[in-house]
């Protein structure tokens, strides 16, 4: 496989850049169910390239996952707009039989425990919280007509849209879960004013931001992009899933969520209070308890057997944990 | 009846030998990393063969309470398995239908703290 991308690469590549491009190096990252990723690099006559190339591999997983020409336009929104993203070059329909992307490669750090724990992040983890609601509330102003279809409710309140998918996804693992119902009763019930539709990252988490030890790098992971209420992308990195082992640090275990919110809500111009980011902060918990069996059922329907996965369908639990929490808390 | 080991034992020798004989002598971080979770998961298998007749029962007991129904267990543990998922169905069902019994988050609560003696005792443990 490796040979057909090194030879078929060039050709689009001269023609996104307009000069002669040659690779040198293709080499595949592990992991990653319905798509390959690719680190390569090239040169042209002026400099060397290090690209990734993101490649079909398969079927989606997830209804709502965007194809990878959706994620590559949203990617050019995001880049256009001045956030920090990797810069992508272009999409391609056809790269050895299937549709692929190339974009540029960020040196830096994206695995959460380690960003979470290791003493060399510790500035990095002083600053990041304000970064990230400088980059969330610029992901929030982009004009949706800059952006091809995406998933998501375009009329009335988020919410409802994101309970019905929920609901439809929970129905979809034909198990009961009292649980997650008891979750899913208590959203319905407290649905806040909504705060208009906006581009929603999808999947806005420790885990998916680049960071060197000076900050943030690029935020990563485009493929979950939806429309949706602003306050739904603010509260996912909150999840308790992504604190890696700080628990006390609600925001992504890097720091507490009011200055972050504060922050937010002053570049935003928005007035979120810590209700809504905790109602939010209860729907992400649903629906990560949902994703994780779902992982689970990727193992068990036989479309990609792997132990990691089944066991993820046992740690669903831990959710559920926090779920009864919050609603204590809530209550 | 099999003779020894017992199926406890048999998964306690599978860990053991990841453990001393192929974790030692991986490098590449993946494999590495998979290994402890094939570990991990017959950890929790262990816990799982020693206390899930006990637990099944005690959600029984609790799922009946709530719901009102008879509270007898059954008397094989496939039949007590089937009778823990009818009455959570019913329980889902009710709360999807907007009728919460009484207690409901309490009771599930116990439940799932249950679940995460066999799944993960350390979340249970830092958690605060």
């Amino acid at each position: 496989m490796s040979q057909n991308w090194t030879e078929e690469l060039g050709e689009p590549l001269s023609t996104f850049l307009e000069v002669p491009v040659e690779v040198e190096r293709v080499e595949l990252i592990p992991g990653g169910a319905s798509k390959d990723t690719c680190v390569v690099d090239a040169v042209t006559p002026e400099r060397e390239l290090e690209l990734l190339v993101r490649r079909a591999a398969g079927g989606t997983i997830y209804s709502d996952t965007l194809s990878l020409e959706q994620e590559c336009k949203v990617l050019q929104a995001a880049y256009k707009a001045g956030i920090k993203t990797p810069k992508p070059y272009g999409y391609l329909e056809d790269l050895a039989g299937r549709e692929a992307f190339v974009m540029e490669r960020l040196e830096g750090e994206s695995v959460g425990r380690r960003i979470v724990q290791k003493p060399e992040f510790e500035t990095t983890r002083e600053v990041l919280p304000k970064q990230l609601a400088e980059e969330l509330s610029k992901i929030h102003a982009i004009s949706l007509e800059q952006l091809p279809s995406l998933p998501g409710g375009r009329i009335g309140p988020a919410a409802d849209y994101v309970l019905s998918t929920l609901e439809r996804e929970l129905d979809a693992l034909e198990e009961p879960h009292p649980v997650i119902e008891l979750g899913l009763s208590w959203l319905r019930e407290h649905v806040p004013v909504s705060h208009g539709t906006v581009l929603n990252h999808g999947d806005f988490r420790v885990g998916n931001f680049l960071v060197d030890e000076e900050g943030l790098v690029g935020i990563l992971d485009w493929e979950f992009a939806h429309l949706g209420d602003p306050v739904e992308d603010l509260a996912w990195p909150l999840v308790r899933a992504w604190r890696f082992g700080k628990d006390h640090l609600r925001l992504g275990g890097i720091g507490e969520a009011e200055p972050y919110l504060e922050h937010y809500n002053t570049l935003a111009g928005r007035q979120v209070t810590l209700e809504e980011l905790f109602y939010w902060e209860v729907a992400g918990n649903v629906r990560w308890a949902i994703g994780s069996l779902n992982q689970a059922k990727r193992h068990l329907s036989g479309q990609e057997r792997n132990v990691e996965l089944a066991v993820i369908g046992r740690l669903a639990s831990e959710v559920e944990y926090e779920i009864l929490s919050l609603l204590e808390r809530g209550s | 009846m099999q003779d020894r080991p017992s199926a406890d034992e048999l998964v306690r020798a599978v860990r053991e030998f990841l453990e001393a004989e192929i974790l030692p002598d991986l490098d590449d971080p993946r494999a590495r990393f998979r290994t402890r979770v094939a570990m991990n998961a017959l950890n929790i298998l262990e816990r799982e063969l020693e206390q899930e007749e006990t637990l099944l029962r005690e959600e029984l007991a609790r799922l009946a309470a709530l719901l009102g129904e008879d509270p007898a267990t059954p008397d094989s543990l496939e039949k007590l398995k089937a009778r823990v998922i009818e009455l959570n169905r019913d329980l889902a069902q009710s709360i999807r239908q907007g009728e919460v019994p009484e207690g409901t988050l309490e009771r599930l609560k116990q439940t799932v703290t249950d679940k995460l003696k066999v799944a993960s005792p350390r979340y249970l443990e830092r958690y605060e």
